[in-house]
C-alpha cells in the first residue's frame, strides 16, 4: 500500500540555507507485508522507513531515483552501520530523515548526533514532522542541514530562526552555517 | 561571584528576543497553546491557579545586591510587591501578566539574570552547597564547576527535550549540604592522585518514587566532566521512558536497566566522545575562572577588637541568634549569617520588595554585595566580619529577618502549595504557619534541637518532604485535603551515615523518610507533630541526640504508638509542653 503525504502549496523545506518546495513523501508499507517485498515505485521523492531500507537496501541502492530513509524516535541508527567501515554507507541513498512526531520528543537530536559523530554520515540530514521555528536552531546545531517546517509555521521565520543565537556554549556541537 | 562576559550577555539578550517573539506569535494565534506551553516553560513561565508564575534562575544560589534590587523593582512593578524563594535556589513571582513577561526578562537581562530552563523537561538550574567557597569543611570549591555546568547546560541543543526534568547538584565539602543523593545527577568533588574530579551519583530523586542515587562512577577527572555528563544524558535521552510522565525520570531508567547496565551504556558512549571537542581544556577552565570576582578579605581583621561574645553574654536573644544563624567560615575573622525567611506568620521563603532592598543595602554594607539563596529558602550573607555581628543583628531584627531558628523545627521548608500551585493537592503554607504557631515558644524549640520539617503540597515533592526529619505530604482523598506524615528522612548525614546497612556507599548519607501510618486532617497536623516531638523527647539519651538519630535508633514503632495512641505509657513519659 502506498500513502503519499499531501503536497503543500508553500515552499516550506529549508535546504542549503534556502526555501524549496518539498517533493518528498513518506512510503508507509502495510504492516502485514514482509518489508523486503513491498517497495515504492522507482520514482522521485520517496522516504522509506528504516526497516524497509534495511530489508531492501540492495535493490533500493540500485534505483534510478534514490530513496531517503526515515528514522523514527524508537529506531536505532546503529543498525545502519556497515560491518567493514563502521559507518553509514550512503551509496544510492538520497538523504536521511529523522522524524519528530512531537517536538517535545527529543530523541531525534541524539539520533542526529549519533549519525554525524559516530557513524560518519556526511550526507543530507533532514528533520521532518513537528519542526518548529522554535526548535530549528537546536536541530541545526545537532547536525541537521535540511528542515521540513511544520505547516502553520512561517517558513521565512524558520529560515531566520537558524540565526536565533549568534553565540553558543557547547563546543562539541556544530556552528550553524 | 561570576560576572558575565560579552558572550554570556549576548546569549541572554538573544533569548529575550526569542521569547518576546514567541509570546507575540502566541498572542496573535500564530503559535498554538500546545506548542507554546513547552516553550514558555523553558523560560520559567507557568500558568498557575491565579495568574502566570515566573521562576527566575539564581544560578547555584549566588545573588548580587544589585540583582536583588532589580528583583525588588520587578516585584513592585509587575507583581504584588513580593517574591518567593524556592527550594531550588530560585525566586518565583506569582502574579505577573503573560504579556509583561518579555519586558520582565529584558529587565532581568540588564543585571545578568534570566529564567532560562527554570522549568520544562530540560536541564534545570544547577544547585550547590549554600556555603560553597567559604565552608571550613570544604576541600574543593564547587562554584567554578557549577558555572561550567551552567554554561554547558544552557540552551543545550541535544538535551532541550528530555523525557523529564533533570537536576544536577554539586558538593565540594565533607558534609553534603547540596543533597547530591536526591538529584538526577549528584556530583561530589574530590581529588585523586592530585587531580580534581567528581564522584558521580545518578538516579536519585524525590517526587512520586523517592530513591537515593547510585554511584555510577567513583571518579571523573575535571577535564572529562562535561563529556561524562553528555554520555549520561544521551543514554537517558534515548532510552528514558516517554510513555508515562510518572516513570520518565532518570531514576526509573537506572532502576529498570539496573545501575550496572546503565553504567555500561554510559561508559560505552563516553569512550566515543571523551577525547572529542567537548573535553574541557585548561584554557577553557581559565576563561571561566577569570570571570569570578572573589571577596577581598581583610587579613588584618583579626586585629580588630571583637565585642560579639561579651554582647552575647548580656543578651540571651542575641546569643541564640549567634548559635543558630551564624556559621563558621574558612577565613579567620569572618562568619556566614543566615537571614531567616521563616518568621511565623510569613509564608516560608517569601520576601517583600522593601525587604529585598533593605537586604541589598545590608549585603553591600556587611557582605561584599553578595548573597546566597539556600535550598531551605533562606538568604545567606556569606562573608561577614565577625566583630560586626551585633551591629548586623540590630539591623536585621526590625526587618523580621533575625528569627533565630536555623536548623530548628520552625525553619520549615514548604512549597507554595494549593494556595498558588495548580498541581498541588493541598495547601502547605497554612500548615507551616499552624505548626509555627504551635511551637511559638523559642525556648521549647531550642530544647527540641535540630529538626528539619519539610512540607510538600503534592507528590512532586517541591517541599522536599521525603528528606525532612519530619515530612508532611498533602494528598487528595475524594476531593479532601489530607496529610501523610513521614519520619527519619534526611538530606545528608555525617561520615557515619555514608554507608547503608548493607555496606553500600550511598550518596552523602541521604535517606528517604518512612510513612508512620494513615494520614491526617489539616487541623490535626500540629498536634501530630507535637506528639512526635514528645515521643522523641521522652526517648532521647541526651539533648545531643537529635530527633532523626532517635528515629534511626528506636525505629518507627514508638512514634506510631505516640501518635496513634495505642499505648498511654509513651505519652506519660513525655514532658508537658510549656
Amino acid at each position: 500500500m502506498i500513502d503519499a503525504m499531501s503536497h503543500t502549496e508553500t515552499a516550506h523545506l529549508i535546504r542549503h540555507g534556502a526555501l524549496e518546495f518539498d517533493q518528498a513523501r513518506l512510503f508507509a508499507p502495510d504492516a502485514t507485508d514482509p518489508p523486503d517485498r513491498t517497495l515504492p515505485p522507482d520514482e522521485a521523492g520517496w522516504i522509506v522507513p528504516l526497516s524497509t531500507w534495511l530489508a531492501g537496501s540492495q535493490a533500493l541502492r540500485a534505483r534510478t531515483h534514490p530513496v531517503a530513509l526515515l528514522i523514527a524516535p524508537e529506531d536505532d541508527p546503529w543498525t545502519l552501520r556497515t560491518d567493514d567501515a563502521g559507518t553509514v554507507d550512503a551509496l544510492g541513498l538520497a538523504f536521511i530523515a529523522v522524524d519528530f512526531p512531537a517536538f517535545t520528543d527529543g530523541r531525534g537530536y541524539s539520533h542526529a548526533q549519533v549519525l554525524r559523530q559516530h557513524l560518519g554520515y556526511t550526507g543530507e540530514l533532514r528533520a521532518v514532522g513537528d519542526v518548529l521555528i522554535d526548535t530549528i536552531f537546536y536541530m541545526a546545531r545537532c547536525g541537521f542541514d535540511s528542515f521540513a517546517v511544520k505547516p502553520g509555521h512561517d517558513p521565512e521565520g524558520a529560515l531566520a530562526a537558524l540565526h536565533s543565537f549568534s553565540q553558543r556554549y557547547q563546543r562539541g556541537y556544530s556552528e550553524v552555517a | 561571584m561570576y560576572t558575565y562576559d560579552p558572550i554570556d550577555q549576548q546569549i541572554v539578550n538573544e533569548r529575550v528576543a526569542q521569547f518576546a517573539d514567541q509570546t507575540r506569535r502566541f498572542l496573535n494565534n500564530e503559535l498554538s497553546d500546545d506548542d507554546f506551553r513547552p516553550l514558555r516553560l523553558q523560560n520559567g513561565l507557568y500558568i498557575q491557579r491565579h495568574a502566570p508564575m515566573l521562576r527566575v534562575a539564581i544560578p547555584y544560589g549566588m545573588l548580587a545586591s544589585h540583582q536583588l534590587r532589580t528583583l525588588a523593582h520587578i516585584a513592585r512593578k509587575w507583581d504584588r510587591g513580593y517574591g518567593h524563594f524556592s527550594t531550588r535556589q530560585n525566586i518565583q513571582f506569582n502574579w505577573p501578566k503573560l504579556e509583561d513577561v518579555p519586558d520582565i526578562l529584558a529587565e532581568l537581562a540588564t543585571v545578568q539574570m534570566h529564567a532560562i530552563q527554570t522549568s520544562g523537561n530540560c536541564i534545570r538550574n544547577t544547585t550547590t552547597d549554600h556555603f560553597a567557597g567559604i565552608a571550613p569543611d570544604e576541600s574543593i570549591n564547587p562554584l567554578v564547576w557549577c558555572e561550567i555546568i551552567r554554561q554547558w547546560s544552557t540552551l543545550h541543543p541535544e538535551f532541550a527535550f528530555l523525557p523529564r526534568k533533570f537536576k544536577i547538584a554539586v558538593s565540594g565539602a565533607s558534609h553534603d549540604r547540596a543533597a547530591v543523593g536526591v538529584h538526577d545527577i549528584g556530583l561530589q568533588a574530590c581529588e585523586e592522585n592530585g587531580v580534581i574530579g567528581f564522584k558521580v551519583w545518578v538516579g536519585g530523586g524525590m517526587g512520586r518514587t523517592p530513591i537515593v542515587g547510585k554511584l555510577i562512577r567513583p571518579f571523573v577527572a575535571w577535564y572529562d566532566l562535561l563529556t561524562y555528563l553528555q554520555a549520561c544524558l544521551r543514554v537517558y535521552n534515548l532510552h528514558g521512558r516517554r510513555d508515562n510522565k510518572y516513570k520518565a525520570r532518570i531514576k526509573i531508567l537506572v532502576k529498570d536497566l539496573t545501575p550496572d547496565v546503565y553504567r555500561e551504556q554510559v561508559e560505552a558512549e563516553w569512550a566515543r566522545i571523551k577525547d572529542g571537542p567537548g573535553k574541557i581544556d585548561q584554557a577553557e577552565l581559565d576563561r571561566i575562572s577569570r570571570q569570578f570576582v572573589w571577596p577581598e578579605y581583610d587579613a588584618a581583621i583579626t586585629q580588630i577588637a571583637d565585642p560579639t561574645d561579651a554582647l552575647a553574654a548580656q543578651d540571651v536573644s542575641f546569643a541564640h541568634w549567634l548559635r543558630r544563624n551564624v556559621h563558621a567560615h574558612k577565613v579567620p575573622g569572618y562568619v556566614a549569617v543566615t537571614l531567616s525567611l521563616k518568621q511565623t506568620g510569613v509564608p516560608p521563603g517569601d520576601v517583600t520588595d522593601t525587604q529585598m532592598e533593605a537586604i541589598a543595602d545590608i549585603a553591600d554594607d556587611f557582605g561584599f554585595g553578595e548573597l546566597r539563596v539556600s535550598h531551605e529558602q533562606n538568604l545567606i550573607l556569606a562573608d561577614v566580619a565577625r566583630h560586626r555581628l551585633h551591629e548586623l543583628w540590630l539591623k536585621l531584627k526590625p526587618l523580621g529577618l533575625a528569627t533565630a531558628n536555623i536548623g530548628m523545627l520552625t525553619n520549615i521548608i514548604a512549597c507554595p502549595g494549593g494556595d498558588f500551585c495548580a498541581l498541588a493537592n493541598a495547601v502547605s503554607i497554612p500548615v507551616a504557619q499552624a505548626i509555627q504557631e504551635r511551637f511559638d515558644d523559642l525556648d521549647f524549640v531550642y530544647e527540641i534541637g535540630e529538626l528539619d520539617l519539610n512540607i510538600s503540597g503534592c507528590i512532586n515533592a517541591c517541599g522536599h518532604h521525603h528528606v525532612g526529619h519530619i515530612g508532611i505530604l498533602g494528598v487528595d482523598k475524594a476531593g479532601e485535603e489530607w496529610y501523610q506524615v513521614t519520619i527519619g528522612g534526611r538530606q545528608s548525614g555525617g561520615d557515619d551515615q555514608a554507608y547503608d546497612s548493607r555496606g553500600e556507599l550511598r550518596a552523602g548519607g541521604a535517606a528517604i523518610g518512612k510513612i508512620i501510618g494513615p494520614s491526617f486532617a489539616r487541623d490535626d497536623v500540629p498536634e501530630v507533630v507535637e506528639k512526635l516531638v514528645r515521643t522523641y523527647l521522652a526517648a532521647r539519651d541526651s539533648d545531643a541526640e537529635r530527633f532523626v538519630d532517635v528515629v534511626s535508633r528506636i525505629g518507627l514503632e514508638p512514634f506510631k504508638v505516640g501518635v496513634y495512641g495505642e499505648s498511654d505509657n509513651v505519652r506519660h513519659k513525655a514532658p508537658a509542653l510549656q
